[in-house]
């Protein structure tokens, strides 16, 4: 229920950004009148007395919340096994426990495939975001973004692979951060030649992804 | 025409010449007791010459202006972050400063491992972004490759607590710039409420390979110190914002705060300084609206 309640959140942020963002009347009154329409459709259904219908896009975004919520539990259980990371003089150390916990996150999900996480629900919606987030933006904050991700040069992700260490991390638009779900602090979003990548941070695995990602 | 007069000329040329480097040498910090005195420097982990080089210029400047702890500004690490990185690209070139108990404040470039933030002699705590306090100086340590709302609300509060000290962020990614990568006007929208809002002072960040101070925005300094070891020559483009730049070889900052002035002078790999200056601490903390800053959030 409560992630119900925090993907509804998340859609109502989404929506209220579009609506800041609208300069001109016309898209103003879409945006609210959209809003309208999904109240109105929802309160009705309710008023009914028939069972509470829930947001299809809040369930699928409840969805994700709990499989990454379920991925961080499994992060925090290894990483407890493997011993937590202190600070350290050592190179060495912090690189042998990104390894060690690499290798157990791996082998604990070794059967884990593309779209364990971001199903393709989820996908769909991710994209639809992210289109939708970037649509009012001016072009030089696009050429921005685009030149970020430009840093880096091309790969495939791939499931359990690690992030290149060699590669930059492509910087993630501040303004998309405030509109996609929220992250337990084990993994961050990362868009890379056109890779929206779902990355742990600690054992700097690609826990999945999302292609075919666009401004 | 007198036939001396080209001996003569060139004479005085020679003169004017050694003077300007004499005076470009001379260290014009104020050196007061009690002050805080750093050195900041962006974009230096390449390992090769000219990071070694500008290490030892800063080793050398060290001598006549102890600063007790230096800013990384981001790109710690370029390429590979495997051990003998660590020692090839920070802690060989640094040996001396860190010998000599300068500490050293790391924040994370786009070419950093985020993992860097357990290496301990880069005080981050095991944090992507924190604060520290020197004197009545507050410095806040950004992670501009990844601002999520967490961070921005954690910002706005040690902002908040920071009372009257001065007031200095510090991250990766400039929001002003004339170079290449130009202002990162995504970021700013979010950051410049606030620095205006809690009365942020001074503002470093590196990502452009050159030297750059921009004209006073909102009262706030900027500078961009990105050319510790990569260069980008000539990358400064003319525009309004430049009140100093230097983009003909790799430099760093030297600087030095004391009352309610902050002095700063900045120094090539070849020790010339290019450019010197002071600010004056901006009121302190007066609370504002972002509203009636005229700052927006651009599309």
């Amino acid at each position: 229920m409560s992630m119900i309640t925090r993907s509804t959140g998340i859609l109502y942020k989404v929506w209220s950004c579009h609506l800041s963002r609208c300069s001109d009347s016309v898209h103003r009154q879409g945006a609210t009148m959209l809003a309208m329409v999904v109240c109105f459709t929802m309160s009705t259904g309710i008023a009914r007395g028939q069972p509470k219908p829930a947001n299809p896009m809040a369930v699928t975004l409840a969805d994700f919340s709990k499989r990454v919520d379920d991925y961080a539990g499994l992060h925090k259980r290894l990483a407890g096994q493997v011993g937590e990371l202190d600070e350290t003089k050592s190179p060495a150390e912090i690189a042998a426990r990104e390894k060690k916990l690499g290798d157990a996150i791996r082998a604990a999900r070794a059967d884990a495939k593309q779209g364990a996480l971001f199903t393709p629900e989820v996908s769909a919606i991710f994209k639809k975001l992210i289109q939708q987030e970037s649509k009012g933006r001016s072009v030089r904050v696009k050429q921005q973004r685009n030149e970020a991700e430009e840093e880096v040069p091309a790969f495939t992700p791939q499931v359990n692979h690690i992030y290149p260490t060699t590669f930059p991390l492509a910087t993630f638009p501040p303004h998309l951060l405030k509109v996609l779900p929220p992250l337990p602090k084990e993994v961050e979003y990362r868009i890379v030649a056109g890779h929206l990548i779902l990355r742990d941070t600690e054992a700097n695995l690609i826990v999945d992804f999302i292609s075919q990602v666009t401004f | 025409m007198n036939p001396q007069a080209p001996a003569r000329f060139a004479a005085l040329l020679i003169l004017s010449w050694s003077l300007a480097i004499l005076t470009g040498q001379e260290l014009t910090l104020p050196q007061r007791p009690d002050s805080v005195r750093f050195a900041v420097f962006g974009d230096s982990g390449t390992g090769d010459t000219a990071q070694y080089e500008v290490a030892a210029q800063m080793v050398k400047l060290h001598e006549k202006f102890p600063f007790t702890f230096s800013l990384m500004l981001g790109d710690n690490m370029y390429g590979s972050e495997r051990p003998q990185d660590f020692e090839k690209k920070f802690e060989r070139p640094y040996k001396p400063l860190l010998d000599g108990k300068v500490d050293f404040y790391a924040v994370l470039g786009n070419h950093d491992d985020p993992n860097q933030r357990f290496y301990k002699p880069f005080n981050m705590n095991g944090q992507r972004y924190y604060s520290f306090k020197k004197g009545q100086v507050r410095f806040f340590g950004l992670d501009s490759n990844y601002m999520e709302p967490d961070q921005i609300a954690w910002l706005e509060k040690e902002l908040q607590a920071s009372g009257s000290d001065w007031k200095i962020p510090f991250f990766h990614h400039p929001l002003y710039s004339s170079g290449m990568h130009g202002s990162q006007i995504e970021l700013r929208a979010l950051l410049e409420p606030l620095f205006i809002k809690y009365g942020v002072d001074a503002v470093f960040a590196g990502h452009e390979h050159f030297y750059e101070r921009i004209k006073p925005q909102h009262g706030i300094s900027y500078f961009t110190s990105g050319g510790a070891a990569k260069l980008r020559s000539g990358d400064i483009r003319k525009t309004d914002l430049t009140a100093s730049g230097f983009d003909r070889d790799r430099s760093f900052m030297l600087v030095e705060i004391t009352g309610d002035e902050l002095f700063f002078q900045t120094i090539s790999r070849e020790g010339t300084t290019v450019d010197k200056g002071m600010i004056r601490r901006r009121d302190a903390f007066k609370p504002a609206t972002a509203a009636t800053t005229g700052v927006g959030i651009p599309r």
